[in-house]
Protein backbone atom coordinates (compact mmCIF):
# COMPACT_ATOMS: atom_id res chain seq x y z
CA UNK A 1 0.00 0.00 0.00
CA UNK A 2 1.23 3.40 -0.89
CA UNK A 3 0.84 5.78 2.02
CA UNK A 4 2.62 8.70 0.46
CA UNK A 5 1.39 10.18 -2.74
CA UNK A 6 4.41 9.72 -4.98
CA UNK A 7 2.88 11.42 -7.98
CA UNK A 8 4.15 14.72 -6.67
CA UNK A 9 0.80 16.46 -6.41
CA UNK A 10 1.63 17.42 -2.84
CA UNK A 11 5.29 18.26 -2.25
CA UNK A 12 7.05 16.34 0.48
CA UNK A 13 7.74 19.20 2.94
CA UNK A 14 4.11 20.18 2.73
CA UNK A 15 3.00 16.61 3.44
CA UNK A 16 5.28 16.35 6.47
CA UNK A 17 3.98 19.68 7.78
CA UNK A 18 0.39 18.67 7.08
CA UNK A 19 0.83 15.52 9.12
CA UNK A 20 3.05 16.55 12.01
CA UNK A 21 2.75 20.28 12.53
CA UNK A 22 -0.97 20.90 12.15
CA UNK A 23 -1.75 17.86 14.27
CA UNK A 24 0.63 19.26 16.90
CA UNK A 25 -1.45 22.46 17.07
CA UNK A 26 -4.70 20.52 17.31
CA UNK A 27 -3.27 18.15 19.92
CA UNK A 28 -2.44 21.21 22.00
CA UNK A 29 -6.02 22.45 21.76
CA UNK A 30 -7.41 18.99 22.55
CA UNK A 31 -5.12 18.59 25.57
CA UNK A 32 -6.22 21.97 26.91
CA UNK A 33 -9.90 21.19 26.46
CA UNK A 34 -9.69 17.66 27.81
CA UNK A 35 -7.72 18.43 30.94
CA UNK A 36 -9.69 21.55 31.84
CA UNK A 37 -12.77 19.36 31.99
CA UNK A 38 -11.13 16.26 33.47
CA UNK A 39 -8.65 16.03 36.30
CA UNK A 40 -6.27 13.12 35.64
CA UNK A 41 -6.24 12.42 39.37
CA UNK A 42 -9.98 11.77 39.30
CA UNK A 43 -9.65 9.69 36.17
CA UNK A 44 -7.62 7.25 38.21
CA UNK A 45 -10.69 6.39 40.30
CA UNK A 46 -12.73 5.41 37.25
CA UNK A 47 -10.38 3.58 34.92
CA UNK A 48 -7.15 1.69 35.29
CA UNK A 49 -4.74 4.59 35.18
CA UNK A 50 -1.05 4.38 35.97
CA UNK A 51 0.24 5.85 39.20
CA UNK A 52 1.60 9.16 37.88
CA UNK A 53 1.51 12.79 38.91
CA UNK A 54 -0.52 15.37 37.00
CA UNK A 55 2.40 16.84 35.03
CA UNK A 56 3.24 13.40 33.64
CA UNK A 57 -0.41 12.71 32.90
CA UNK A 58 -0.73 16.00 30.97
CA UNK A 59 2.41 15.30 28.95
CA UNK A 60 1.40 11.72 28.16
CA UNK A 61 -2.09 12.98 27.31
CA UNK A 62 -0.60 15.48 24.91
CA UNK A 63 1.46 12.86 23.10
CA UNK A 64 -1.50 10.49 22.86
CA UNK A 65 -3.59 13.30 21.37
CA UNK A 66 -0.75 14.10 18.99
CA UNK A 67 -0.60 10.46 17.93
CA UNK A 68 -4.34 10.52 17.33
CA UNK A 69 -4.43 13.81 15.42
CA UNK A 70 -1.36 12.96 13.35
CA UNK A 71 -2.86 9.57 12.43
CA UNK A 72 -5.92 11.42 11.24
CA UNK A 73 -3.75 13.83 9.24
CA UNK A 74 -1.76 10.95 7.79
CA UNK A 75 -4.95 9.30 6.60
CA UNK A 76 -6.17 12.60 5.18
CA UNK A 77 -2.92 13.03 3.24
CA UNK A 78 -3.22 9.46 2.06
CA UNK A 79 -6.83 9.84 0.96
CA UNK A 80 -6.40 13.21 -0.68
CA UNK A 81 -5.03 11.71 -3.88
CA UNK A 82 -7.57 9.83 -5.97
CA UNK A 83 -7.71 6.08 -5.74
CA UNK A 84 -5.89 4.34 -8.57
CA UNK A 85 -7.99 3.58 -11.59
CA UNK A 86 -7.58 0.63 -13.94
CA UNK A 87 -3.93 -0.56 -13.96
CA UNK A 88 -3.66 0.12 -17.68
CA UNK A 89 -5.01 3.64 -17.29
CA UNK A 90 -2.64 4.51 -14.48
CA UNK A 91 0.29 3.25 -16.58
CA UNK A 92 -0.64 5.37 -19.56
CA UNK A 93 -0.99 8.49 -17.42
CA UNK A 94 2.73 8.23 -16.84
CA UNK A 95 2.91 7.96 -13.09
CA UNK A 96 6.04 5.96 -13.54
CA UNK A 97 5.43 3.77 -10.50
CA UNK B 1 -9.40 9.25 -15.51
CA UNK B 2 -9.95 12.03 -17.99
CA UNK B 3 -6.24 12.51 -18.17
CA UNK B 4 -5.75 8.87 -18.99
CA UNK B 5 -8.45 8.89 -21.63
CA UNK B 6 -7.13 11.98 -23.29
CA UNK B 7 -3.35 11.87 -23.24
CA UNK B 8 -3.14 14.92 -25.42
CA UNK B 9 -4.39 17.09 -22.58
CA UNK B 10 -2.62 15.20 -19.86
CA UNK B 11 0.84 15.56 -21.24
CA UNK B 12 1.59 19.23 -20.58
CA UNK B 13 -0.05 19.36 -17.18
CA UNK B 14 2.55 17.59 -15.02
CA UNK B 15 5.36 19.72 -16.38
CA UNK B 16 3.41 22.86 -15.65
CA UNK B 17 2.75 21.63 -12.15
CA UNK B 18 6.40 20.78 -11.69
CA UNK B 19 7.28 24.29 -12.72
CA UNK B 20 5.10 25.77 -10.01
CA UNK B 21 6.51 23.36 -7.48
CA UNK B 22 10.02 24.24 -8.34
CA UNK B 23 9.25 27.88 -7.73
CA UNK B 24 7.56 27.17 -4.41
CA UNK B 25 9.64 24.32 -3.13
CA UNK B 26 13.02 24.82 -4.73
CA UNK B 27 16.00 24.30 -2.47
CA UNK B 28 15.95 27.21 -0.10
CA UNK B 29 18.26 30.07 -0.86
CA UNK B 30 19.51 31.51 2.41
CA UNK B 31 18.20 35.02 2.89
CA UNK B 32 20.44 37.68 4.32
CA UNK B 33 18.12 40.56 5.16
CA UNK B 34 19.98 43.85 5.08
CA UNK B 35 19.73 45.99 8.20
CA UNK B 36 17.21 48.77 7.86
CA UNK B 37 16.52 51.98 9.78
CA UNK B 38 13.45 54.13 9.73
CA UNK B 39 10.03 54.72 11.16
CA UNK B 40 8.69 51.17 10.77
CA UNK B 41 11.96 49.48 11.74
CA UNK B 42 11.84 51.61 14.89
CA UNK B 43 8.29 50.53 15.56
CA UNK B 44 9.23 46.88 15.14
CA UNK B 45 12.24 47.15 17.44
CA UNK B 46 10.00 48.84 20.05
CA UNK B 47 7.49 46.03 19.68
CA UNK B 48 10.23 43.38 19.96
CA UNK B 49 11.66 44.94 23.12
CA UNK B 50 8.20 45.33 24.65
CA UNK B 51 6.94 41.82 23.86
CA UNK B 52 10.14 40.00 24.74
CA UNK B 53 10.48 42.19 27.83
CA UNK B 54 7.06 40.97 28.94
CA UNK B 55 7.86 37.34 28.07
CA UNK B 56 11.24 37.20 29.80
CA UNK B 57 10.33 39.59 32.63
CA UNK B 58 6.95 38.37 33.88
CA UNK B 59 8.20 35.20 35.61
CA UNK B 60 10.45 37.36 37.80
CA UNK B 61 7.71 39.72 38.98
CA UNK B 62 6.07 38.82 42.27
CA UNK B 63 2.41 39.56 42.96
CA UNK B 64 0.62 38.78 46.24
CA UNK B 65 3.59 36.69 47.35
CA UNK B 66 3.67 34.50 44.25
CA UNK B 67 4.80 34.72 40.65
CA UNK B 68 2.66 37.28 38.80
CA UNK B 69 1.68 34.92 35.99
CA UNK B 70 1.87 31.26 36.90
CA UNK B 71 0.02 28.47 35.14
CA UNK B 72 0.17 25.95 37.93
CA UNK B 73 -0.87 22.84 36.03
CA UNK B 74 -0.11 20.34 38.81
CA UNK B 75 -2.44 22.28 41.14
CA UNK B 76 -4.91 23.01 38.31
CA UNK B 77 -4.88 26.74 39.02
CA UNK B 78 -3.88 29.69 36.85
CA UNK B 79 -2.59 32.74 38.72
CA UNK B 80 -2.78 35.92 36.67
CA UNK B 81 -1.80 38.81 38.91
CA UNK B 82 -4.62 39.17 41.45
CA UNK B 83 -6.84 36.65 39.72
CA UNK B 84 -6.93 32.92 40.36
CA UNK B 85 -8.58 30.87 37.65
CA UNK B 86 -9.87 27.33 38.20
CA UNK B 87 -10.81 24.67 35.66
CA UNK B 88 -14.38 25.84 36.40
CA UNK B 89 -13.46 29.16 34.76
CA UNK B 90 -12.84 27.42 31.47
CA UNK B 91 -15.45 29.60 29.78
CA UNK B 92 -13.27 32.67 30.42
CA UNK B 93 -10.32 31.03 28.69
CA UNK B 94 -12.51 30.01 25.76
CA UNK B 95 -13.81 33.57 25.45
CA UNK B 96 -10.27 34.91 25.59
CA UNK B 97 -9.23 32.65 22.71
CA UNK B 98 -12.30 33.68 20.68
CA UNK B 99 -11.50 37.34 21.34
CA UNK B 100 -7.90 36.78 20.24
CA UNK B 101 -9.05 35.13 17.00
CA UNK B 102 -11.65 37.80 16.27
CA UNK B 103 -9.13 40.58 16.95
CA UNK B 104 -6.83 38.94 14.42
CA UNK B 105 -9.68 38.93 11.86
CA UNK B 106 -10.64 42.51 12.64
CA UNK B 107 -7.14 43.94 12.45
CA UNK B 108 -6.30 41.91 9.36
CA UNK B 109 -9.34 43.28 7.53
CA UNK B 110 -8.46 46.79 8.65
CA UNK B 111 -4.70 46.97 8.46
CA UNK B 112 -3.51 43.79 6.77
CA UNK B 113 -0.82 41.60 8.28
CA UNK B 114 0.21 43.90 11.14
CA UNK B 115 0.33 40.84 13.37
CA UNK B 116 2.93 39.19 11.11
CA UNK B 117 5.10 42.26 10.77
CA UNK B 118 5.25 43.39 14.37
CA UNK B 119 3.87 40.95 16.93
CA UNK B 120 4.16 37.35 15.75
CA UNK B 121 6.63 35.38 17.92
CA UNK B 122 8.25 34.11 14.73
CA UNK B 123 8.97 37.70 13.60
CA UNK B 124 9.98 38.83 17.06
CA UNK B 125 12.45 36.02 17.71
CA UNK B 126 13.79 36.04 14.15
CA UNK B 127 14.51 39.76 14.61
CA UNK B 128 16.61 38.96 17.70
CA UNK B 129 18.45 36.17 15.87
CA UNK B 130 19.15 38.48 12.91
CA UNK B 131 20.52 41.00 15.36
CA UNK B 132 22.79 38.34 16.88
CA UNK B 133 23.93 37.37 13.35
CA UNK B 134 24.89 40.98 12.60
CA UNK B 135 26.68 41.33 15.90
CA UNK B 136 28.78 38.21 15.34
CA UNK B 137 29.11 37.86 11.56
CA UNK B 138 28.82 41.49 10.54
CA UNK B 139 26.45 43.10 8.05
CA UNK B 140 24.77 41.49 5.04
CA UNK B 141 27.82 41.71 2.75
CA UNK B 142 30.10 40.19 5.38
CA UNK B 143 27.63 37.38 6.05
CA UNK B 144 27.40 36.49 2.34
CA UNK B 145 31.18 36.66 1.99
CA UNK B 146 31.71 34.48 5.04
CA UNK B 147 29.31 31.81 3.80
CA UNK B 148 30.98 31.77 0.38
CA UNK B 149 34.50 31.55 1.77
CA UNK B 150 36.15 28.13 2.12
CA UNK B 151 36.38 26.58 5.56
CA UNK B 152 39.04 28.14 7.68
CA UNK B 153 39.82 28.53 11.35
CA UNK B 154 38.29 32.02 11.30
CA UNK B 155 35.03 30.85 9.70
CA UNK B 156 34.79 27.95 12.14
CA UNK B 157 35.37 30.28 15.08
CA UNK B 158 32.72 32.77 13.94
CA UNK B 159 30.15 30.08 13.15
CA UNK B 160 30.84 28.32 16.44
CA UNK B 161 30.45 31.57 18.38
CA UNK B 162 27.18 32.27 16.58
CA UNK B 163 25.73 28.88 17.38
CA UNK B 164 26.84 29.02 20.99
CA UNK B 165 25.12 32.41 21.35
CA UNK B 166 22.02 31.04 19.57
CA UNK B 167 21.93 27.99 21.85
CA UNK B 168 22.44 29.98 25.06
CA UNK B 169 19.66 32.36 24.05
CA UNK B 170 17.37 29.47 23.06
CA UNK B 171 18.09 27.63 26.30
CA UNK B 172 17.16 30.73 28.28
CA UNK B 173 13.98 30.99 26.20
CA UNK B 174 13.16 27.36 27.01
CA UNK B 175 13.82 28.04 30.69
CA UNK B 176 11.54 31.09 30.60
CA UNK B 177 8.78 29.09 28.89
CA UNK B 178 8.85 26.38 31.55
CA UNK B 179 8.99 29.01 34.30
CA UNK B 180 5.41 29.92 33.43
CA UNK B 181 4.49 26.47 34.75
CA UNK B 182 7.05 25.99 37.52
CA UNK B 183 7.92 29.18 39.46
CA UNK B 184 11.08 30.72 37.98
CA UNK B 185 12.92 30.95 41.30
CA UNK B 186 12.24 27.27 42.09
CA UNK B 187 13.16 26.29 38.56
CA UNK B 188 16.45 28.21 38.76
CA UNK B 189 17.28 26.53 42.08
CA UNK B 190 16.40 23.10 40.66
CA UNK B 191 18.49 23.77 37.57
CA UNK B 192 21.46 24.93 39.64
CA UNK B 193 21.37 21.71 41.67
CA UNK B 194 20.71 19.49 38.59
CA UNK B 195 17.44 18.47 40.15
CA UNK B 196 14.96 19.15 37.34
CA UNK B 197 11.94 16.95 36.87
CA UNK B 198 11.88 14.82 33.69
CA UNK B 199 9.07 16.81 32.07
CA UNK B 200 10.57 20.15 33.04
CA UNK B 201 13.78 19.05 31.34
CA UNK B 202 11.91 17.73 28.33
CA UNK B 203 9.79 20.84 27.71
CA UNK B 204 12.75 23.15 28.34
CA UNK B 205 14.77 21.36 25.66
CA UNK B 206 11.72 21.11 23.40
CA UNK B 207 10.92 24.82 23.52
CA UNK B 208 14.59 25.80 23.39
CA UNK B 209 15.09 23.61 20.35
CA UNK B 210 11.95 25.05 18.72
CA UNK B 211 13.35 28.56 19.22
CA UNK B 212 16.75 27.57 17.85
CA UNK B 213 15.23 25.81 14.85
CA UNK B 214 12.45 28.25 14.00
CA UNK B 215 14.22 31.56 14.59
CA UNK B 216 17.74 30.39 13.76
CA UNK B 217 17.32 28.04 10.81
CA UNK B 218 13.82 28.04 9.38
CA UNK B 219 12.95 31.75 9.68
CA UNK B 220 10.79 32.85 6.73
CA UNK B 221 10.04 29.21 5.88
CA UNK B 222 7.84 29.04 8.97
CA UNK B 223 5.72 31.83 7.47
CA UNK B 224 5.76 30.32 3.99
CA UNK B 225 5.10 26.67 4.76
CA UNK B 226 4.02 26.21 8.35
CA UNK B 227 1.80 29.11 9.29
CA UNK B 228 -1.93 28.46 8.87
CA UNK B 229 -2.69 32.17 9.25
CA UNK B 230 -0.44 33.05 6.30
CA UNK B 231 -2.53 30.72 4.16
CA UNK B 232 -5.97 31.99 5.06
CA UNK B 233 -5.32 35.65 5.86
CA UNK B 234 -6.11 36.63 2.27
CA UNK B 235 -9.73 35.64 2.95
CA UNK B 236 -9.99 38.63 5.28
CA UNK B 237 -8.54 41.02 2.71
CA UNK B 238 -10.50 43.30 0.41
CA UNK B 239 -9.59 46.26 -1.76
CA UNK B 240 -9.75 48.60 1.24
CA UNK B 241 -7.30 46.65 3.39
CA UNK B 242 -4.02 48.33 4.18
CA UNK B 243 -1.18 46.61 2.33
CA UNK B 244 2.48 47.34 1.72
CA UNK B 245 2.57 48.16 -1.94
CA UNK B 246 4.83 49.51 -4.63
CA UNK B 247 3.32 52.34 -6.65
CA UNK B 248 3.82 50.92 -10.12
CA UNK B 249 2.38 53.94 -11.91
CA UNK B 250 4.91 56.19 -10.23
CA UNK B 251 7.89 53.86 -10.27
CA UNK B 252 7.86 52.41 -13.78
CA UNK B 253 9.72 52.28 -16.01
CA UNK B 254 12.46 51.68 -13.48
CA UNK B 255 16.17 52.05 -14.10
CA UNK B 256 19.44 53.59 -12.91
CA UNK B 257 20.08 57.26 -13.61
CA UNK B 258 22.50 60.00 -12.67
CA UNK B 259 21.64 62.15 -9.71
CA UNK B 260 19.77 65.36 -10.47
CA UNK B 261 18.65 64.64 -14.03
CA UNK B 262 15.03 65.19 -15.04
CA UNK B 263 14.09 61.51 -15.27
CA UNK B 264 10.48 62.27 -16.17
CA UNK B 265 11.60 64.09 -19.30
CA UNK B 266 13.53 60.95 -20.27
CA UNK B 267 10.44 58.81 -19.78
CA UNK B 268 11.61 57.14 -16.54
CA UNK B 269 9.70 56.43 -13.36
CA UNK B 270 10.85 57.08 -9.80
CA UNK B 271 12.26 53.58 -9.16
CA UNK B 272 16.03 53.66 -9.58
CA UNK B 273 16.20 49.85 -9.39
CA UNK B 274 18.70 49.91 -6.53
CA UNK B 275 17.15 46.59 -5.27
CA UNK B 276 17.45 47.70 -1.66
CA UNK B 277 13.81 46.77 -1.13
CA UNK B 278 14.69 43.20 -2.13
CA UNK B 279 17.82 43.14 0.02
CA UNK B 280 16.02 44.15 3.20
CA UNK B 281 13.11 41.73 2.71
CA UNK B 282 13.15 38.98 5.35
CA UNK B 283 11.17 36.64 3.08
CA UNK B 284 13.28 37.41 0.03
CA UNK B 285 10.57 38.69 -2.30
CA UNK B 286 10.46 41.66 -4.64
CA UNK B 287 7.59 43.89 -3.52
CA UNK B 288 7.55 45.45 -7.01
CA UNK B 289 6.07 42.20 -8.35
CA UNK B 290 2.80 43.04 -6.60
CA UNK B 291 0.96 41.68 -3.59
CA UNK B 292 2.32 38.26 -2.63
CA UNK B 293 1.32 35.86 0.11
CA UNK B 294 4.97 35.71 1.21
CA UNK B 295 4.84 39.39 2.23
CA UNK B 296 4.52 39.62 6.01
CA UNK B 297 3.97 43.41 5.90
CA UNK B 298 7.07 44.11 7.96
CA UNK B 299 7.52 47.33 5.91
CA UNK B 300 11.32 47.05 5.88
CA UNK B 301 11.10 47.88 2.16
CA UNK B 302 9.16 51.06 2.92
CA UNK B 303 11.93 52.30 5.20
CA UNK B 304 14.65 51.32 2.72
CA UNK B 305 12.90 52.93 -0.25
CA UNK B 306 12.04 56.12 1.62
CA UNK B 307 15.73 56.58 2.39
CA UNK B 308 16.60 56.22 -1.27
CA UNK B 309 13.82 58.56 -2.38
CA UNK B 310 15.10 61.20 0.03
CA UNK B 311 18.66 60.85 -1.26
CA UNK B 312 17.39 61.20 -4.81
CA UNK B 313 15.31 64.22 -3.87
CA UNK B 314 12.05 62.45 -4.84
CA UNK B 315 8.94 62.39 -2.66
CA UNK B 316 8.77 59.52 -0.16
CA UNK B 317 6.29 56.68 -0.42
CA UNK B 318 7.12 54.95 -3.70
CA UNK B 319 6.59 51.86 -1.55
CA UNK B 320 4.02 52.64 1.12
CA UNK B 321 1.11 51.46 3.20
CA UNK B 322 -1.86 51.88 0.93
CA UNK B 323 -4.93 50.05 -0.35
CA UNK B 324 -5.74 48.48 -3.70
CA UNK B 325 -8.49 51.04 -4.14
CA UNK B 326 -6.17 53.96 -3.45
CA UNK B 327 -3.64 52.61 -5.95
CA UNK B 328 -6.35 52.45 -8.58
CA UNK B 329 -7.32 56.03 -7.82
CA UNK B 330 -10.54 55.08 -6.04
CA UNK B 331 -11.65 56.13 -2.58
CA UNK B 332 -10.63 53.96 0.36
CA UNK B 333 -13.50 53.11 2.64
CA UNK B 334 -12.49 52.43 6.20
CA UNK B 335 -16.02 51.78 7.50
CA UNK B 336 -17.46 48.94 5.46
CA UNK B 337 -19.72 45.94 6.25
CA UNK B 338 -16.81 43.58 6.91
CA UNK B 339 -15.25 45.93 9.46
CA UNK B 340 -18.60 46.71 11.10
CA UNK B 341 -19.53 43.03 11.45
CA UNK B 342 -16.11 41.95 12.78
CA UNK B 343 -16.16 44.98 15.08
CA UNK B 344 -19.64 44.26 16.45
CA UNK B 345 -18.93 40.57 17.13
CA UNK B 346 -15.62 41.49 18.74
CA UNK B 347 -17.26 44.12 20.96
CA UNK B 348 -19.98 41.64 21.96
CA UNK B 349 -17.43 39.04 23.03
CA UNK B 350 -15.28 41.56 24.90
CA UNK B 351 -18.38 42.85 26.74
CA UNK B 352 -19.43 39.29 27.61
CA UNK B 353 -15.92 38.48 28.81
CA UNK B 354 -15.76 41.54 31.07
CA UNK B 355 -19.26 40.84 32.41
CA UNK B 356 -18.40 37.23 33.23
CA UNK B 357 -15.17 38.31 34.88
CA UNK B 358 -16.82 41.12 36.87
CA UNK B 359 -19.77 39.06 38.08
CA UNK B 360 -17.69 35.97 38.76
CA UNK B 361 -18.24 34.70 42.33
CA UNK B 362 -15.10 32.99 43.60
CA UNK B 363 -17.16 30.39 45.42
CA UNK B 364 -18.69 27.16 44.26
CA UNK B 365 -21.00 24.66 45.90
CA UNK B 366 -21.72 21.13 44.75
CA UNK B 367 -24.32 19.05 46.55
CA UNK B 368 -23.94 15.28 46.41
CA UNK B 369 -26.73 13.09 47.85
CA UNK B 370 -25.75 10.14 49.95
CA UNK B 371 -25.98 7.13 47.68
CA UNK B 372 -26.40 4.51 50.38
CA UNK B 373 -29.89 5.30 51.54
CA UNK B 374 -32.74 7.28 50.06
CA UNK B 375 -34.05 8.62 53.38
CA UNK B 376 -34.22 7.83 57.08
CA UNK B 377 -37.14 8.24 59.45
CA UNK B 378 -36.51 9.83 62.83
CA UNK B 379 -39.68 10.17 64.97
CA UNK B 380 -41.94 12.42 62.85
CA UNK B 381 -39.11 13.78 60.73
CA UNK B 382 -37.59 12.50 57.47
CA UNK B 383 -33.85 12.80 57.12
CA UNK B 384 -31.65 12.96 53.97
CA UNK B 385 -27.87 12.96 54.01
CA UNK B 386 -25.72 15.07 51.70
CA UNK B 387 -22.12 15.99 51.15
CA UNK B 388 -21.56 19.68 50.43
CA UNK B 389 -18.44 20.34 48.36
CA UNK B 390 -17.46 23.93 49.12
CA UNK B 391 -14.84 25.38 46.78
CA UNK B 392 -13.26 28.64 47.92
CA UNK B 393 -11.74 30.05 44.72
CA UNK B 394 -10.74 33.30 46.40
CA UNK B 395 -7.21 34.23 47.44
CA UNK B 396 -8.17 34.51 51.13
CA UNK B 397 -9.97 32.33 53.68
CA UNK B 398 -13.68 32.85 54.31
CA UNK B 399 -16.30 31.88 56.87
CA UNK B 400 -19.41 30.58 55.19
CA UNK B 401 -22.90 30.22 56.67
CA UNK B 402 -24.83 27.26 55.39
CA UNK B 403 -28.62 27.52 55.18
CA UNK B 404 -31.26 25.34 53.62
CA UNK B 405 -34.74 26.15 52.32
CA UNK B 406 -37.43 24.40 50.33
CA UNK B 407 -40.58 24.99 48.31
CA UNK B 408 -43.51 24.90 50.79
CA UNK B 409 -41.28 23.41 53.49
CA UNK B 410 -41.29 25.40 56.69
CA UNK B 411 -39.95 23.15 59.38
CA UNK B 412 -36.51 22.20 58.18
CA UNK B 413 -33.49 21.30 60.24
CA UNK B 414 -29.91 21.43 59.05
CA UNK B 415 -27.30 19.45 60.97
CA UNK B 416 -23.60 20.01 60.24
CA UNK B 417 -20.48 19.65 62.32
CA UNK B 418 -19.92 23.37 62.41
CA UNK B 419 -21.83 26.29 60.98
CA UNK B 420 -20.48 28.78 59.94
CA UNK B 421 -17.57 26.89 58.55
CA UNK B 422 -14.19 28.33 57.59
CA UNK B 423 -12.59 27.37 54.28
CA UNK B 424 -9.01 28.31 53.43
CA UNK B 425 -7.99 30.11 50.25
CA UNK B 426 -8.11 27.70 47.32
CA UNK B 427 -9.46 24.86 49.46
CA UNK B 428 -12.10 22.30 48.54
CA UNK B 429 -13.94 21.23 51.68
CA UNK B 430 -16.34 18.31 51.98
CA UNK B 431 -19.01 19.06 54.58
CA UNK B 432 -21.36 16.26 55.60
CA UNK B 433 -24.86 17.66 56.14
CA UNK B 434 -28.12 16.13 57.30
CA UNK B 435 -31.43 17.76 56.49
CA UNK B 436 -34.64 16.91 58.38
CA UNK B 437 -38.11 17.82 57.20
CA UNK B 438 -41.47 17.45 58.96
CA UNK B 439 -43.12 14.44 57.34
CA UNK B 440 -46.50 16.21 57.27
CA UNK B 441 -45.09 18.92 55.03
CA UNK B 442 -43.80 16.55 52.39
CA UNK B 443 -46.38 16.54 49.63
CA UNK B 444 -44.45 14.45 47.15
CA UNK B 445 -41.95 11.65 47.19
CA UNK B 446 -39.35 14.04 45.85
CA UNK B 447 -39.11 17.74 46.70
CA UNK B 448 -36.69 20.45 45.72
CA UNK B 449 -34.57 22.00 48.42
CA UNK B 450 -31.94 24.72 48.16
CA UNK B 451 -28.62 24.92 49.94
CA UNK B 452 -27.21 28.42 50.26
CA UNK B 453 -23.76 29.35 51.46
CA UNK B 454 -22.73 32.92 52.03
CA UNK B 455 -20.11 34.97 53.79
CA UNK B 456 -21.70 37.28 56.36
CA UNK B 457 -18.86 39.77 55.99
CA UNK B 458 -19.06 39.74 52.21
CA UNK B 459 -22.62 39.82 50.81
CA UNK B 460 -21.41 39.25 47.22
CA UNK B 461 -20.12 35.83 48.16
CA UNK B 462 -23.33 33.86 47.99
CA UNK B 463 -24.26 30.80 45.99
CA UNK B 464 -27.35 28.62 46.01
CA UNK B 465 -27.50 25.06 44.78
CA UNK B 466 -30.58 22.99 44.11
CA UNK B 467 -30.90 19.44 45.47
CA UNK B 468 -33.54 16.74 45.80
CA UNK B 469 -35.09 15.68 49.06
CA UNK B 470 -36.59 12.19 49.04
CA UNK B 471 -39.29 10.93 51.38
CA UNK B 472 -41.64 7.95 51.66
CA UNK B 473 -44.23 7.19 48.96
CA UNK B 474 -47.39 9.29 49.41
CA UNK B 475 -50.84 7.92 48.78
CA UNK B 476 -51.90 11.01 46.87
CA UNK B 477 -48.89 10.59 44.55
CA UNK B 478 -49.57 9.18 41.16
Amino acid sequence: MQIWDNTGTIPKPQRIIAVLWLSFLMAGVATGLFFSAIDPMELRNCVAFPEVNRTTAYSIGFFLFWLLTSSSSLLAVFFIHPSEGKPAASDSSGNGQ
Amino acid sequence: MTQAEDPGHAAPEPTQREGVEEALYAKRQKIYPREVHGLFAGLRVTSVILLLGIFYGLPWITWDGRQSVLLDLPARKFYIFGLTLWPQDFLLLAFLLIIAALSLFFFTALAGRVWCGYACPQTVWTEVFLWMDRLIEGDRQKQIKLDKSPYSFRKLRIKLTKHIVWIVFSAFTGFTFVSYFTPATHLAAKLASFNLGPWETFWMIFYGFATYGNAGWLREQVCLYMCPYARFQSAMFDDDTLVVSYDEKRGEPRGPRRHGIDHRARGMGDCINCTLCVQVCPTGIDIRDGLQYQCISCSACIDACNDVMEKMGYPRGLIRYTTQNALQGKKTQIVRPRIVIYGLILTAFITAFITILATRIPLQLDVIRDRNQLYRETRDMIENVYTLKILNMDNQPHEYRITVSGDDLEHMQLLTDSNPISVNAGEVLDVPARVRVDEEELEHRSSHIYFTIDDAANPDLKVTEKARFLGPERHDDD
